[in-house]
């Protein structure tokens, strides 16, 4: 198993408490995780990257459980075994494409030895995406929403990182463009080592995943 | 870390400039004070060696060494050739120079002197003074010129020149029935010899017959100047002498003796003793100065580090995408200190190209206010380890930011 959550419950100071079902994910599978807005679904995977502490539960990364985790060896872990995708403002403005997608090597040396020459496997990527050279080329600032999306997969897949969190990306797109888009990232996706969850509340998507978790809201069980 | 830090300096671009701009004008001031004063003083410390008092008439040591050595400021009264005569017969003396100063040639100082005066008056250690064509003036008529005089006026050996009385060149009273011949002229050598005209003393004695009390009584165009007996040309006043001692054991005692001596107010000086007195007054208010360019760089890295710190709020999602990309904390506090690295970098660079061009026109009015060439090195030692001091308080100072950015979670970047 790539991931593996258990009893996780967190609870925000202003009140809300949220209860997630287990997940068990394998190399390939690829889990839809949707509901209403509110329901929890960026808590669950602020927890999975780490962004949020833990209270109780666990969750165990390429067998690594978080609770053994400290300081910056969470940090590692994020930057060693996973690929974010946010729903907007991916990529920092002032950086070409090129230099956003290469962030996803920046912070991690397991990450660098996987891939033997980063530019090729960028520009494969962007071939893939549908990508040209001169979207590389560009200030970020100057790229479209879904030209953006598509550099922020490029980071995220960039060094074979076993899990890919996309947080609502095609939430910015329109049908037709979310539709290309799933199907480019399904794409580029390794399916021999890499495993997804991707957060969405359009049902539309649903086809295209292995698995879909629906979340209910606060205290669900 | 390098590349992203230079990207996102570039990205803010104009207050970066600014605060760099600002950095590097408090550094050229800082750095200007140091190398002005310091060339200053080793080119007056160079004028003038191989002499071991400079007698006078009774003053400040310092107006003495002034008005003798660099031409600055008017001598306040004479001394008679029976003291300085008196004075050069003593078994310590080994040699004596007069001079005598009042009168000027279009601006250029006049140096009334023997030809001894280029025989033993050295410069820069123990550099004697070279002709660049022609030789010391042998006829009374004779004068040497300094380079700078004769490249500014376009003086060649044999050319004519007309003595202008007074020590400024605005005065109308020329010496024009007494016409001197450029006998020599001068090597350059960086000090206001290059900016002076010397004359034989009996020279400047007879185009002075006939003046009393500034004003002409009778030209000498009529005169034949054979005639004239040579005991008249013996000057009976001078403004100076230098002096060099047999012996420098003696030379305290020697000083002693001097302002004692009962027939006239004269008074012996070490001229590098009475630089020193001028250097430390000086050095007063030189400190003065770089406590005020120590202040502004205090105030331009303030700027820096508010720059920095305001610049925070605006970049919490570019913070935010490091850390979800695998930055630590340490990653992004190094983030900020690398920026403010490189600015501080950037604006030494800057601050020592406008040093060297500063530097430069200041040796230029040196030249031509004082007479003095100062050498201007590259970067000395001590300006490096004052660039390296404000690098270092440009780092520590970044230590600020980097603490904020530091405590700022992940989760709290994804909120907003």
């Amino acid at each position: 198993m790539i991931l593996t959550t258990q009893a996780l419950h967190f609870k925000y100071p202003q009140g809300e408490s949220f209860r997630f079902p287990d997940l068990a994910i394998a190399a390939g599978e690829k889990i839809l995780i949707m509901g209403p807005s509110g329901c929890g679904k960026s808590t669950l995977l602020s927890l999975i990257s780490g962004a949020l502490p833990l209270q109780s539960g666990d969750i165990t990364l390429t067998g690594t459980t978080y609770r053994m985790l400290r300081g910056t060896a969470l940090d590692r872990m994020r930057a060693d075994h996973l690929g974010v995708i946010f729903q907007t403002l991916n990529l920092i403005p002032y950086l070409t494409g090129y230099q956003n997608a290469a962030l996803g090597l920046q912070f991690s040396a397991i990450r660098r030895r996987r891939v033997l020459k980063p530019s090729d496997e960028i520009h494969r990527l962007a071939r893939a995406l549908g990508l040209s050279q001169q979207h590389l080329d560009s200030q970020a600032r100057a790229l479209s929403i879904g030209q953006q999306q598509r550099i922020a997969v490029i980071r995220a897949l960039l060094g074979r990182p076993e899990l890919i969190l996309a947080d609502e990306p095609t939430s910015a797109l329109d049908p037709e463009s979310t539709e290309r888009f799933i199907q480019e990232l399904l794409g580029s996706f390794d399916p021999s080592t890499q495993g997804m969850i991707l957060v969405s509340h359009n049902p539309a998507l649903q086809p295209f995943f292995d698995r879909v978790i629906k979340l209910k809201g606060p205290q669900d069980v | 870390m390098f590349r992203l830090a230079l990207a996102s300096l570039r990205a803010r671009r104009l207050p970066v400039g600014l605060v760099t701009i600002a950095l590097a004008a408090a550094m050229v001031l800082l750095l200007s004070i140091e190398r002005v004063q310091n060339a200053t003083q080793d080119g007056f410390n160079q004028t003038l060696s191989g002499v071991d008092l400079i007698i006078g008439p009774r003053s400040g040591s310092i107006e003495l060494v002034l008005y003798t050595t660099f031409h600055l400021g008017r001598p306040t009264n004479n001394i008679t050739t029976e003291t300085i005569n008196d004075i050069a017969n003593r078994p310590e003396i080994e040699w004596l120079v007069p001079i005598a100063l009042g009168d000027n040639h279009r601006g250029f100082r006049v140096v009334a002197t023997t030809p001894q005066y280029f025989e033993h008056i050295k410069y820069a250690g123990n550099r004697v003074l070279k002709f660049q064509s022609g030789q010391p003036f042998a006829a009374i008529d004779g004068v040497v010129i300094g380079s700078a005089v004769a490249q500014e006026l376009g003086y060649t050996v044999g050319s004519k020149l007309f003595i202008t009385h007074g020590a400024s060149a605005t005065m109308a009273q020329v010496h024009d029935d007494f016409a001197f011949t450029v006998a020599g002229i001068l090597e350059p050598t960086g000090t206001p010899n290059d900016r002076a005209v010397f004359v034989d003393l009996k020279g400047y004695e007879l185009i002075h017959l006939g003046w009393q009390s500034g004003t002409q009584a009778f030209r000498l165009s009529g005169i034949d100047l054979d005639s004239i007996p040579e005991d008249k040309l013996v000057p009976k006043t001078i403004t100076a002498a230098y002096v060099g001692l047999k012996s420098k054991l003696g030379l305290f005692q020697f000083m002693r003796d001097v302002q004692a001596y009962p027939e006239e107010p004269i008074s012996a000086i070490v001229p590098g003793l009475a630089l020193a007195e001028l250097w430390s007054i000086v050095g007063m208010v030189d400190k003065v100065f770089q406590f005020l360019s120590w202040m502004i760089i205090a105030i331009s890295l303030i700027a820096m580090v508010t720059m920095t710190i305001t610049s925070l709020d605006s970049r919490t999602r570019e913070m935010t995408i490091l850390r979800a990309t695998g930055a630590s904390p340490w990653h992004l506090s190094a983030l900020v200190m690398m920026e403010s690295f490189l600015i501080g970098m950037g604006s030494i660079v800057i601050s020592i190209g406008l040093v060297t061009l500063s530097t430069w026109l200041a040796s230029d009015y040196l030249a031509t206010s004082l007479g003095i060439t100062p050498t201007i090195s590259w970067l000395s030692l001590n300006e490096l380890m004052i660039l390296t001091l404000i690098l270092l308080s440009g780092l520590a100072s970044s230590l600020v930011p980097a603490m904020m950015v530091f405590r700022r979670s992940l989760q709290q970047g994804l909120l907003q």
